[in-house]
């Protein structure tokens, strides 16, 4: 051997024992901080690396603070928001302690609630989009809000009733609205000047916004940009006051048919189609931030975004131009309609005990307090749910500071409560979502006339809700 | 080589560098650009007034170091790891006679192809009855043996003259003596793109450590990435200089790992 | 060289069954001994992939509700709902482009770096960093960043386009462009792993062999032809093998860039599973879209191994 080995003498190469030993120790120190799981007590705010076991600040010696977990999926700028009024909330309430998880996007978190329902590591209180309502009330997981309005007579008189609408399924609000926001148009008010339209008129209508994209696009430059994205085909449809599936929007009754390839959808599709056709709107694809960043830029000069954008795009724009808002469009001949509230709200889940859905329920009183919800409003563009919220010397500066809000809380008040406007629930509402897009795209690029485009999509959405129905036993 | 073959290669190296080089380089550049630079209407690729506002902004957003202490302890426990299961694994494919071999070897192979899809949850609810939720070894354990690396290693060894490995059990070694002293050094290429592809896939994963971890100081770095973009409005320059900071320690790591590739390869380790 | 031994066939010429020592001082069988090293592997394997497909193949057959419990037997139902959706053909045909946009072109462009880096004898440590960088890169981040570059109206590609008077081209927003920019990606992150395998094999060929045929004379086409190129088979068979199981696996990219569109242009299996399973919650028809995948990339790894594996060249 002595002879093989001298031959072969490698340097510095790992033996197995130097590898047992390495594992040995890795896997070691990958012993728990403390016996039972996720009862670390630091709020996320990052607190990281803060010891587990620590003691509660406050001298409540022989009461531990109720722990409520909370999962999120609000990051960036949203994610230190959260962590604000949940730092807020705990220095307050020394009986509560409320634990923010950031869980991922909205389809991630949802992903990992599904797994964790009917463990012990299922949240108390979760956020969840508002397309992902229907599966939330049929999980016969959650404790609806109206429960706790209830028993504690908490006075909802105040809250947005166009926000409460989205969420109030048979006369009951089931989840609390947090984060709260819908489209509107923006514009370069520096390229209206130019193209000597009037920038503090910006168009209402479809007809109004086609002229004005026309008159705007040269040297280069396009008068509009819009994603093709589902979310606001759903909005022009509410705009002009038409149901999206029927059933009043699944709010009548489990929905069992979408209605996509109704007037409506052809109407707003050939509007959009022409501007595509005349050269005056640019297609960027499915993408809003691909739109952003052509609107920051000053290559195109309006388009389509949540109200939640609003701060990023003025960031973004910085000095180069004015930026101003206008309501989402609509057909000149439309019927009454409005927007639908887009976002997240908060759903209660129903297996905890008694003391600790307490607990979370008086986490949603604090957050929708007027106090938090201008504090959120301010950090985040989100409405606040509360009328009251506007009174508040912050959110009067801020109105100041971006006097563009005005027109999305005006469009938020203008905007009637009716089946349309609460808009749709239905269980395969993502899918829904992505099969509009796919039709969107196919009548706009011209490879389907309109019509077919949207009877073919309407017909799988169709098929995709009753299998879901099926699935749900109805 | 002819000056015709020089330009050749010099060119080819060129365009090639081009290629993979131009979206890091632009990567690094935006990262320093502030985010009306960015779109100012002319894009350009170099920042005409750099700052570091945007790696402020991105370790203010996220805790990065805490994640990049996290993802570096979890990708080096999983790579010391894999590189044990794989050679030893492989070791038996490529040296050893047992019935059914060729047959395990397909079995070892499948597991590659079962979509992740599928395990996600059976594998997440097996982290919930062990109790291994928030801790190191949830993260780890599952991926301390890889068909991957049985594979990537298997070629290597099959380059290795069998004369060797004849000549060591002439000499009365033991097949654990074999793989330590004789298979493994001489094998030390293979061995070292596994040990890099390993730590890199690892520092790179997202979902599972994700869907494992509710604690914020048990989390790794691609899902600090995530947290610095947001639903409504990202700010791609911060996100940038974040996946800067995240890439840093990985890109050192690979220069570190391929300066042993270099150093005495072609020279010593396999002339017998 | 006794090399085609040990390609995974039996050879009756080898001391099978000879029982040797083992370090531990017990007396094991050839076979035992093989068990023991891959115990460990085994057991892994058992328990975090083995069981889970188990479970699939249980889930396959089951009607599942929207949190993913099983809530009736179906029997083979699921499997008929995906063999006859209407876009499964149309899935199957973009996984198979989006499989020939990305594997041959990433061994290929590695296969030429690596050996370009193999001749040159000045700067090579700084040569082989560089292209080895995009292996630092995630899937994720790898979208983000192109995600920013194929931006039609303010992104780099179509700014240094317009230099030479060409584009604007809609890099993900034309059905025409989309699957050629998402494999652009892929190409550019798959670079990196492809081209060490290719160099790390390059770096075991003997230094004689190629010393030798360079005094002989042989240009650099016939050292790459005839030395480096069969020398280095074992890596590209490995490459190919590996990179056609992760093309057909592949989904990150698109989700984040294009989202199976536009016009489903883009839509490759896999993606469709990763829907199915993470956004509808159909495990039923998910797991039985898995199980059918399984099958496929089954069915053709094995058919590279009879077919290819004989060319290889071992030592």
């Amino acid at each position: 051997m002595p002879r093989l080995w001298s031959v072969l003498r490698v340097r510095r190469s790992l033996t197995l024992a130097g590898w047992a030993v390495l594992i040995a120790a890795l896997v070691g120190c990958g012993a728990k901080p403390t016996g039972t799981s996720g009862d670390a007590s630091s709020t996320g705010s990052g607190g990281a690396g803060a010891p587990a076991s620590e003691a509660p600040t406050t001298g409540a010696a022989d009461k531990k603070p109720i722990e409520i977990v909370w999962w999120h999926a609000m990051s960036g700028p949203l994610g230190e928001a959260v962590n604000a009024l949940v730092d807020e909330f705990n220095k307050t309430h020394s009986d509560i302690q409320v634990k923010a998880v950031f869980q991922g996007n909205y389809d991630e978190e949802l992903t990992k609630l599904k797994a964790a329902l009917g463990t012990k590591n299922a949240p108390h209180l979760v956020q969840v989009y508002e397309i992902g309502s229907r599966f939330m009330l049929d999980s016969g997981a959650v404790e609806p809000m109206q429960t706790w309005i209830d028993r504690d007579h908490f006075d909802t008189s105040d809250f947005e009733e166009n926000i409460l609408g989205y969420y109030t399924f048979d006369g009951k609000l089931y989840s609390m609205p947090f984060n709260t926001s819908n489209p509107i148009l923006y514009y370069n008010k520096n390229l209206f000047r130019e193209a000597g339209l009037d920038p503090d008129k910006p168009p209402r209508t479809f007809e109004e916004v086609a002229a004005a994209a026309k008159k705007l696009t040269k040297d280069g430059r396009y008068g509009a940009s819009f994603a093709i994205y589902g979310w606001f085909m759903e909005q022009f449809f509410a705009n002009q006051g038409a149901l999206l599936v029927n059933n009043g929007n699944g709010r009548d009754g489990l929905a069992t048919e979408s209605l996509l390839n109704d007037e409506a959808g052809v109407k707003t599709l050939t509007w959009w189609k022409g501007m595509i056709d005349d050269g005056s709107m640019l297609n960027l694809g499915r993408k809003t931030s691909d739109t952003q960043q052509a609107f920051a830029a000053g290559k195109v000069a309006m388009t389509l975004d949540s109200t939640a954008a609003l701060r990023g795009i003025l960031n973004a724009v910085g000095d180069k131009f004015e930026v101003g808002t206008g309501f989402l469009p609509r057909p000149a001949d439309a019927k009454d309609g409005g927007v639908i509230i887009g976002g997240a709200s908060l759903w209660m889940l129903k297996d905890k005990p008694e003391e600790e859905k307490k607990a979370a329920w008086e986490f949603i009183k604090f957050v929708v307090s007027p106090t938090m919800q201008a504090l959120w409003h301010v950090k985040t563009g989100y409405f606040p749910v509360t009328k009251a919220a506007y009174d508040e010397a912050i959110v009067q500066e801020n109105m100041q500071k971006y006097p563009q809000f005005k027109t999305a809380v005006d469009q938020l008040h203008a905007t009637k409560l009716s089946r349309a406007t609460q808009g749709a629930v239905i269980g395969v509402f993502p899918e829904a979502r992505q099969i509009t897009e796919r039709a969107m795209e196919e009548a706009l690029s011209g490879k389907k006339p309109i019509q077919a485009a949207l009877d073919q999509a309407a017909k799988e959405i169709t098929e995709k809700i009753q299998q879901y129905n099926r699935s749900i036993g109805k | 080589m002819t000056n015709a073959e020089r330009l050749v290669v010099g060119t080819g190296l060129l365009a090639l560098l081009g290629f993979v080089l131009f979206p890091i380089v632009f990567t690094v550049a935006t990262s320093l650009m502030s985010p009306e630079e960015m779109l100012s209407g002319h894009p350009h690729l170099l920042p005409e007034q750099p700052t570091l506002a945007n790696y402020a902004r991105a370790l203010a957003g996220a805790p990065l170091l805490r994640f990049i202490e996290n993802s570096f302890l979890v990708s080096a426990a999983v790579t010391a790891g894999q590189l044990v299961t794989a050679s030893l694994a492989a070791y038996a494919f490529v040296f050893l006679r047992f019935p059914g071999r060729t047959a395990f070897f397909f079995i070892v192979l499948a597991t590659m192809m079962i979509p992740w899809e599928v395990t996600l949850i059976p594998n997440y609810l097996t982290m919930v009855r062990l109790d291994w939720l928030d801790t190191y070894q949830g993260l780890i354990v599952p991926f301390l043996a890889g068909a991957f690396g049985i594979f990537l290693l298997r070629q290597a060894f099959l380059q290795i003259p069998m004369e060797v490995v004849e000549a060591a059990k002439i000499d009365g070694a033991s097949h654990f003596w074999t793989f330590a002293r004789v298979v493994v050094p001489m094998a030390r290429p293979g061995l070292l793109t596994l040990g890099a592809y390993t730590f890199l896939t690892t520092w790179n994963m997202y979902l599972w450590p994700l869907i494992l971890t509710n604690d914020e100081a048990m989390r790794t770095v691609q899902i600090g990435v995530g947290m610095l973009m947001f639903q409504e409005f990202t700010e791609w320059n911060t996100v940038l200089a974040g996946i800067v900071i995240v890439l840093l320690p990985s890109v050192i790591a690979l220069a570190l790992g391929l300066r042993f590739l270099i150093g005495g390869l072609g020279a010593g380790a396999l002339k017998g | 060289m006794p090399g085609n031994d040990r390609t995974g066939r039996p050879n009756a010429a080898t001391i099978a069954g000879k029982s040797k020592r083992v370090g531990l001082g017990l007396r094991l069988g050839e076979a035992g001994t093989a068990f023991l090293f891959l115990l460990p592997s085994l057991v892994i394997f058992a328990a975090f992939w083995f069981y889970p497909l188990a479970a699939s193949i249980v889930l396959s057959l089951h009607l599942t509700d929207p949190r993913g419990r099983m809530t009736a037997f179906v029997g083979l139902e699921n499997f008929r709902t995906v063999l006859t959706d209407p876009y499964f053909l149309e899935s199957l045909k973009t996984t198979a482009l989006f499989t020939l946009f990305t594997v041959p072109p990433t061994i290929g462009l590695a296969l030429l770096a690596a050996f370009f880096t193999h001749v040159i004898r000045r700067g090579k440590g700084a040569v082989r960093w560089m292209f080895a960088l995009p292996m630092a890169f995630s899937v994720g981040t790898a979208s983000v960043v192109w995600g920013l570059l194929f931006n039609p109206s303010v992104g780099l590609l179509n700014a240094l386009l317009g230099r030479f008077g060409l584009g604007p081209v809609f890099w993900l927003s034309e059905p025409g462009w989309a699957l050629f920019s998402v494999s652009l990606v892929t190409v550019w992150l798959g670079f990196g792993f492809a081209y060490v395998v290719l160099l790390g094999g390059m770096a075991t060929i003997p230094v004689e062999i190629e010393e030798s045929a360079r005094l002989d004379g042989a240009g650099l086409g016939t050292r790459f032809f005839r030395i480096v190129l069969p020398l280095v088979s074992p890596q590209l068979f490995f490459l190919a093998v590996v990179s056609v199981i992760g093309a057909l696996q592949a989904f990150g990219q698109i989700h984040l860039l294009t989202q199976g569109g536009p016009m489903n242009a883009t839509n490759v299996y896999v993606y469709n599973l990763y829907l199915e399973a993470f956004r509808n919650y159909r495990f039923g028809t998910a797991s039985a879209m898995a199980l059918l995948l399984f099958g496929l990339v089954l069915g053709l790894t094995l058919l590279q191994f009879r077919r290819l594996e004989r060319r290889v060249h071992y030592r």
